[in-house]
């Protein structure tokens, strides 16, 4: 298995909060929710960082351990499709368990 | 998570929306940067719930994100300018915790009731302040607003950002005393009640209904009654809203016909908001008996009456004697001139709908041509009501009230004489 952290940001353009229908963010929570359940279920899952600040540009990282980069890039679009961030793919070189990344 | 837990969650950000409106208001001063926060606040809770996992109080987790941001902001924005008290005079009384105003469940009502008002504020245009309630207190999006109201979406939003303008322009004041807010509560009644009727009974477009909006009035009301319990008239609003739209599924035919209320299955009458209109109106009764009121108590005749037949037209045409008395507008002579046609027949009305038909208010309108048309009908005034039914079809603009006057006529027609 590989590791590769996912890295969620605000696509570009969206730099304003805009407006969030309620039903849509509802909606989009509890996609993501059944979404990352279905990560954590597979056992793809290792870890997960947020930013301190909520207005941060980047919103969220994984760290996800799959077979490949076809793999990664797969979960990438599929985090992509629930939350609406532009993901960024970025292989785990390095393991603090000594693990070999690529 | 299902469909349900979809919904609870879907309740649970319109119940939060307000408030999160409200809180922000208070710490930052500005209407605008508000709402940004509470935008901001539920995109955190978007990012960090599926992740983090639902909070078990998510309203109190949404409050805590919401306060701080709003605090942060106005931080940010007092260092950039070094002059943190020039910006929101309230800031010191802010920072006292345990003293601040919207930092308890009470002080946050107050701040719902408070941002209600300015959003109703008298100096705001009728759509100014449709627009803007529906956005801050309801939680509607721009492009929803434009739906339920069928304007452009450019439209909705030119009205609120003139709204905001215009509330910022004259510096009024988020903060005021009770006896304002009060004094205030005649206008927010009737922004809520302009948005039921209108989602009630559009005035154009195909359907006879748009629901969201009727229903979203509905809210409003349930929730200026939570926020001033003691007031008689926002439960007399919560009646007449939650006995009209317990038929809201009875109005219509699969097909989008309208069905009047003798055509109505009044067993697709909600029982629920019967219920409540009825327990809302025991609340009404302890004020004076007012329009609001009485137009509660003329939903109730319909909403509690077990068939058509049975409606106590008697008791609706007293109410609407009453009402009459205290509020003299062609539209409830009108009103009243039907009750007078149930109870005593069609030909002891018409004469009050002749004149009616000569009022400059009701020129425009259809609904008193319709109603004398009906009339002379049951009367056997064929060829009148003929007349009748041809100008309300000439100023009808709602496609469903136009098909069903277009076939009311037809039957007209074909009756024997």
């Amino acid at each position: 298995m590989m590791r590769f952290l996912l890295a969620g940001t605000r696509p570009p353009g969206s730099g304003e909060p805009g407006e969030l229908a309620l039903a849509a963010a509802a909606h989009r929570v509890v996609a993501a929710t059944a979404w990352h359940s279905w990560l954590r279920r597979w056992g793809l899952l290792l870890s997960f960082g947020l930013p301190r600040d909520p207005a941060a540009e980047l919103r969220a990282c994984l760290i996800v351990a799959v077979n490949d980069e076809q793999a990664a890039d797969r979960l990438a679009a599929g985090w992509g499709a629930v939350s609406g961030y532009r993901v960024v793919v970025l292989p785990l070189t390095g393991g603090s368990s000594g693990e070999t990344g690529r | 998570m299902s469909r349900p837990e979809e919904a609870a969650l879907t309740a649970a950000f319109r119940a939060e929306w307000p408030r999160l409106i409200a809180v922000a208001l208070r710490i930052t001063g500005d209407l605008q940067a508000a709402e940004d926060v509470a935008q901001e606040t539920l995109f955190a809770a978007f990012d960090r719930w599926p992740l983090q996992g639902i909070p078990d109080r998510p309203g109190a987790w949404l409050m805590t994100v919401c306060r701080n941001r709003a605090r942060n902001l106005v931080r940010d924005a007092s260092r950039a300018q070094e002059r943190l008290a020039s910006l929101r005079p309230l800031l010191d009384g802010q920072t006292s915790p345990g003293t601040a105003p919207g930092t308890n469940a009470a002080g946050i009502a107050d701040d719902q009731l408070r941002l209600i008002a300015m959003c109703c504020h008298p100096l705001l245009a009728t759509d100014g302040q449709v627009a803007l309630t529906l956005r801050m207190v309801a939680g509607l999006t721009t492009q929803e607003i434009a739906r339920g109201f069928n304007l452009p979406a450019a439209t909705v939003a030119q009205r609120i950002v003139r709204a905001k303008r215009m509330l910022t322009q004259h510096r009024i004041a988020f903060v005021t005393d009770d006896a304002d807010i009060r004094a205030r509560l005649a206008s927010v009644l009737d922004v809520i009640y302009l948005i039921f009727n209108e989602g009630y009974l559009p005035a154009e477009g195909e359907s006879l209904t748009r629901g969201d909006l009727a229903f979203e009035a509905g809210r409003l009301a349930c929730l200026l009654t939570s926020l001033v319990p003691a007031e008689p008239d926002p439960w007399a609003l919560r009646a007449l809203l939650s006995f009209q739209l317990s038929r809201q599924a009875a109005r219509t035919a699969p097909d989008g016909a309208l069905l009047t209320l003798d055509a109505q299955d009044r067993s697709q009458w909600n029982q629920e908001l019967i219920a409540d209109g009825i327990r809302s109106l025991e609340r009404a009764r302890g004020g004076p008996r007012g329009p609001l009121l009485l137009q509660a108590e003329l939903a109730a005749c319909h909403a509690t009456a077990p068939s058509f037949a049975a409606t106590d037209w008697a008791a609706i045409l007293a109410l609407y004697d009453e009402l009459l008395a205290i509020q003299d507008t062609p539209v409830v002579a009108l009103n009243r001139a039907v009750a007078v046609a149930m109870t005593a027949g069609p030909a002891a009305a018409l004469p009050a709908l002749d004149e009616l038909a000569g009022h400059p208010a009701l020129a425009s309108s259809h609904r008193v041509w319709a109603v004398r048309a009906e009339l002379h009908r049951r009367a056997g005034h064929t060829a009148a009501a003929l007349a009748d039914y041809d100008r309300a079809l000439d100023l009808v603009s709602n496609q469903a009230e136009r098909h069903y006057l277009a076939q009311a006529r037809r039957q007209a027609e074909e009756a024997p004489a």
